[in-house]
């Protein structure tokens, strides 16, 4: 009988998981406590405060901007939609790197004391970017409103799901970023050079289509990185187009795994991670 | 009746060249001969502690205290042996843990309630008493930051104090603070041990050590040399100490 089956007790890697998933929900108001706290203290010690979650992602889409019209000339009266909508996206996930190689490192004195499922300090840092990506798409929809150049459409409702598919590979992501840097400290020097070169080999800066003849290989290379499916699907919502079904299955590919590893690697450690600090 | 802590053989190593800090280029190089210099924090080290008792750790500097206070803290585990800890464990091995400077203090006694592991309701009931007991007036708007160091540690003490915990695991952290503050903290684990809680206290000062405390542990480069009685214990230790002072004077 089924009653039987649900009585069967389940292996002990599911357990395990279970448990760490129960612990965290325990704890969900120490992550946001922390989230918000972090928030707080980054406003209370700058002048312009809040705004600088609006100010940053502007600042960097205006330098981008003046950047490739002096490099290459006009753009299309799109191209700043374009831009910042990638530029968004992809800071969103750059600072999920950044922030999760310091998450662990810089609250040492909270690893040392307490025992908590450690996963709440990367989670944290994740939230409280969240929060500023949120507001960054507002920006852009102003900012489109305002150039002339909004389409907005029917498919700026998928947004929140796009962004839970999106923040599931950024915690996955941020977790593996942790779990590296703990014992190798040399991750966090790294970080910044390798969050410019993906900066530049995701389409934000240039499009696919103006790439001239590249070849199959080169294509593939292009659109395996996981920002590119990714981005494409942000773009879609916000930028009018048709959704294309294997971006979406690509993305959700890229979540899941990045997602599960990243986590794993990171549980499993996280019991060390103390002897490192 | 169960202990509070029970400590089992428990044997702590650290690796300093390849667990501390083994950086990418030293891992990459040394992958193959590993010169694995051992430091044993703690050594094969047993023993209990009762509830509603107030137990000691005396030693050295590096003796392995606060290795001992991790692992009991159950931040730190050990590579042998077994940690049984029954009751809800407040830990006091620094002050402030998980306290933002730039924030006010009514913040920080939430910032600090949960990340020991307290619901934002139960801080709720017990703030008033937290404020009342730390002392500070209006400055708990203030940002911590401003605070002196004193007023940090009423602050922290008060919170620690306040989560109503089973065993409370102190490192050293009343060195600091007035006069007042500390006998009214000594007060305080009075009356926590009469509701039977249990306290373990690190101190470099025997002598508060052997007023305070029911038992000892006397810990030397992580063997625990002996466990008993606080005057007996911290006897032996001084009589040690003495005897090596003699040594090296000649």
């Amino acid at each position: 009988m089924s009653v039987a089956s649900i009585s069967k007790p389940l292996p002990r890697r599911v357990q395990q998981a279970r448990d760490y998933l129960i612990d965290l929900w325990e704890r969900r108001e120490f992550v946001l406590a922390l989230a918000l706290g972090n928030f707080r203290a980054r406003n209370a010690s700058t002048a312009l405060g809040l705004f600088w979650w609006v100010l940053n992602p502007l600042l960097l889409g205006a330098v981008y901007f003046f950047v490739v019209i002096a490099l290459f000339g006009r753009q299309s009266p799109d191209f700043l939609t374009y831009l910042l909508s990638g530029m968004f996206v992809f800071h969103f996930t750059g600072q999920a790197l950044t922030s999760g190689a310091n998450s662990i490192i810089q609250n040492s004195r909270l690893l040392s004391n307490l025992r908590f499922p450690r996963v709440i300090l990367p989670l944290s840092r994740l939230i409280e970017s969240t929060m500023g990506f949120i507001a960054s798409l507002g920006v852009f929809c102003f900012i489109a409103a305002v150039s002339g150049q909004a389409n907005f459409t029917y498919r700026l409702i998928y947004l929140p799901a796009i962004l839970a598919i999106h923040f599931v590979f950024n915690l996955g992501l941020s977790a593996l970023a942790a779990r590296l840097a703990v014992p190798f400290r040399d991750i966090n020097n790294v970080i910044p050079y390798l969050n410019r070169i993906w900066l530049y080999t995701s389409p934000i800066l240039w499009q696919v289509s103006t790439l001239p003849n590249l070849s199959e290989l080169a294509r593939r290379i292009v659109e395996f990185n996981p920002l590119f499916s990714i981005i494409g699907v942000y773009r879609s919502a916000l930028l009018g187009a048709p959704f294309i079904g294997s971006m979406i299955v690509t993305m959700i590919t890229w979540a899941v795994v990045v997602g599960v590893l990243g986590l794993f690697l990171f549980i499993k450690y996280e019991g060390r991670m103390v002897r490192y600090l | 009746m169960r202990p509070a802590i029970l400590i089992e053989n428990v044997t702590v190593r650290y690796r300093p060249y390849f667990d501390r800090k083994p950086t990418l280029r030293r891992s990459l190089t040394q992958l193959r001969r590993r010169q694995v210099e051992e430091v044993v924090a703690l050594d094969d080290v047993s023993f209990r502690v009762e509830r509603g008792e107030a137990f000691g750790v005396i030693g050295h500097n590096g003796a392995g205290k606060s290795t001992l206070l991790r692992v009991m803290a159950r931040t730190l585990r050990p590579d042998a042996g077994r940690v049984v800890v029954n009751g809800r464990v407040s830990t006091l091995l620094q002050l402030g843990v998980g306290f933002n400077g730039q924030l006010s203090g009514d913040r920080n006694i939430y910032l600090g309630g949960l990340a020991a592991g307290l619901k934002r309701s139960e801080i709720d009931a017990v703030y008033d008493d937290i404020v009342e007991y730390s002392g500070l007036g209006d400055a708990i708007h203030r940002p911590v930051k401003t605070y002196s160091s004193g007023m940090f540690a009423r602050l922290a003490f008060s919170v620690s104090m306040h989560i109503d915990p089973d065993i409370i695991l102190l490192d050293e952290v009343l060195a600091v603070g007035d006069a007042d503050f500390k006998s009214r903290s000594f007060e305080t684990m009075k009356e926590m041990l009469e509701r039977s809680g249990t306290i373990v206290l690190v101190s470099h000062s025997v002598k508060q050590i052997a007023r305070f405390c029911d038992r000892a542990l006397w810990l030397d480069h992580g063997h625990a040399m002996s466990v008993g009685p606080a005057r007996d214990v911290v006897k032996a230790y001084n009589q040690h100490n003495r005897a090596l002072e003699r040594v090296q004077g000649e």
